[in-house]
């Protein structure tokens, strides 16, 4: 199954994948709406983007009370709009934070992996996104943790 | 070889999650349902009261759905008793059935106070479709709703109140409201929220009567005051339904006590959701936990141990979310216990505020309010609870938390969180769609 990697070495900051990505979810160019969304790390000196895993549990799609969040032929976990009464369970089930509700619409909203064309991917001009062959990853974790030293040594 | 007979009394969240989970996992065994009502969601009936959402839209299964699953349909009655022994339960009109394995899903009913005039006309619980029903036909436009009561599920229908009634207030016998959800500072900071926006609060207000006058319903409180109102919603808490397991050696403290597999301790009787008292993921105390994603959780894992796989249970993470008049309030596990140490963000500006409790280096429990707007800009509402649920170590963090409590994010992910995480699943396998 494919996936997205994230290879944050890569990543500047610039935000192009979240601009995409509200663009593809919800027609609108609108970084608040978007559901991939860039970590400023090191206070704000290095960044890396952060989205849905795809989880095998599912904690999103398990929590749902009226089954609005299926699986996708990609895999992806998918909440279907009208199905949907934006009852925000999802949002609290969900243990990676990638599980949103939009508030103009009350609709749950998450990553569906544009349904095989990730947007993100074709945005990112560093390639910091890849959408390849690959089980899912913490992708950030290592990265986070190396440019966080700061927070325990008290040294920028 | 005759196959086994599951008997699942009640199709709320934990007895279709139970069925649907029998038959996800390959298992052909008879399966007998019995519910005093067709399935359906109790937590879309407050979108039904708002309008937008039709009364169709709450079913969770249709009878088709049931049928293709070989399910024998009981609806429109009631568990009267079981008899263990026998392995059988009867019915509310005589019928006995018998069983191989029991599922005790009988889930909870609104709770009316002790009081004179409690269950007179005009009076309505918001539990049950009927009782969604009967409310939304007597909401008018310059309609005086009182609600006693200022906990979760008063919360829960607040908006849909608010835009269809003239005049809301809100009644709750504690010094506080959503005392069993947020600590006093989110109390506080949500009470300026709503009377900002028109809604009269009472707290610690103890309600002695009610009486009718005319077309309204007089309250009387024990200070000696009065309130009139055209319609009164007590939401003054549910009780687990238990009755029927009376004298069946069924053990039943709070609940019926059940162990990491929801077995209770008679061997093939199980029970989960409202009436279930099973382990608290965070303290490992045995609780009833009457949630949704509790009664989710414990359907499922009823269902794959009813099918013979032997699944055990962690617990259940206590955590709620409900939005009033565009503020979120959210909490997650044991954010009220008194042993942990606090990290705090109040701004009462912008009506946010965060609180983090920590055991050691281990988040224990977590509130968050914020303005809807903001709620979900970032991924920290989610990631509270990730780091509540996985117990990930945040110990070189917290100085740096208490300093920066909204520098959550990087904490989360460089304490590994997503590694303790993604090869956790509730059954030990991938979750299938909910369709399949």
């Amino acid at each position: 199954m494919k996936a997205l990697r994230i290879l944050p070495e890569k990543c500047t900051g610039c935000l192009r994948c979240e601009l995409a990505c509200s663009q593809a979810q919800t027609g609108t160019y609108q970084p608040a709406a978007s559901v991939i969304k860039v970590a400023p790390l090191e206070g704000h000196t290095s960044y890396a983007p952060y989205t849905c895993v795809q989880c095998a549990e599912g904690w999103c799609m398990t929590a749902c009370p009226v089954d609005a969040i299926g699986i996708a032929p990609t895999g992806a976990k998918e909440v279907s709009a009208a199905q949907c009464v934006g009852c925000k369970l999802c949002t609290i089930a969900c243990p990676y934070g990638t599980m949103f509700l939009l508030p103009e619409s009350k609709k749950a909203i998450k990553c569906n992996l544009c349904h095989g064309n990730p947007a993100c991917v074709q945005a990112c001009p560093t390639g910091a996104i890849e959408y390849v062959e690959t089980p899912a990853g913490d992708w950030l974790g290592e990265f986070a943790h190396k440019r966080s030293a700061y927070v325990h040594t008290g040294r920028v | 070889m005759a196959s086994k007979r599951h008997v699942i009394v009640g199709a709320g969240t934990a007895g279709i999650n139970a069925i649907r989970t029998l038959r996800q996992m390959g298992n052909q065994d008879s399966v007998v349902l019995v519910s005093g009502e067709r399935p359906y969601s109790r937590m879309v009936l407050p979108y039904v009261l708002e309008g937008g959402i039709s009364e169709g839209h709450t079913a969770t299964v249709s009878p088709n759905q049931l049928e293709r699953w070989g399910v024998e349909m009981r609806f429109g009655r009631q568990a009267a008793s079981l008899d263990a022994k026998g392995r059988s339960i009867k019915l509310d009109n005589g019928d006995e059935l018998p069983f191989d394995t029991l599922l005790i899903a009988t889930g909870s009913s609104a709770a009316r106070l002790p009081l004179p005039g409690a269950d007179g006309q005009g009076i309505h619980s918001f539990w049950t479709l009927k009782d969604a029903r009967g409310l939304n036909t007597h909401i008018t436009p310059n309609a005086h709703v009182v609600m006693v009561g200022a906990g979760f599920i008063s919360f829960t229908i607040l908006n849909g109140i608010m835009q269809r009634a003239g005049k809301v207030t809100v009644v709750e016998v504690e010094p506080r409201i959503l005392p069993r959800m947020v600590d006093t500072a989110g109390s506080e900071m949500t009470a300026a929220w709503l009377t900002a926006r028109g809604v009269t609060l009472r707290t610690g207000a103890r309600l002695k009567e009610i009486a009718q006058t005319g077309n309204k319903r007089r309250l009387s409180f024990a200070d000696g005051t009065t309130l009139d109102a055209d319609v009164v919603v007590m939401a003054t808490g549910i009780r687990p339904n238990l009755g029927w397991l009376e004298g069946s050696g069924v053990k039943v403290d709070k609940g019926v006590v059940v162990d990491e597999y929801l077995q209770s301790n008679l061997a093939g009787i199980y029970a989960a959701g409202d009436v279930a008292q099973a382990r608290n993921l965070i303290t490992g105390a045995s609780e009833v936990h009457a949630i949704e994603p509790t009664a989710m959780e414990h359907g499922r894992v009823a269902g794959a141990n009813m099918a013979g796989e032997r699944v055990s249970y962690p617990g259940s993470l206590l955590m709620n979310v409900v939005g009033v008049a565009g503020l979120e309030i959210a909490s997650f596990g044991a954010w009220d216990d008194a042993k942990a140490e606090s990290i705090t963000d109040l701004r009462p500006g912008q009506s946010s505020y965060r609180l983090y409790r920590f055991l050691g280096g281990r988040m224990v429990g977590a509130i968050l309010i914020s303005p809807e707007g903001e709620a979900w800009r970032g991924n920290d509402l989610g990631m509270l609870k990730g780091l509540v649920q996985s117990g990930a170590d945040l110990s070189g963090w917290k100085r740096h938390l208490k300093a920066n409590p909204l520098d959550l994010k990087p904490a989360y992910l460089a304490a590994r969180t997503v590694t303790h995480l993604m090869p956790r699943t509730l059954l030990g396998r991938p979750s299938s769609s909910p369709g399949a």
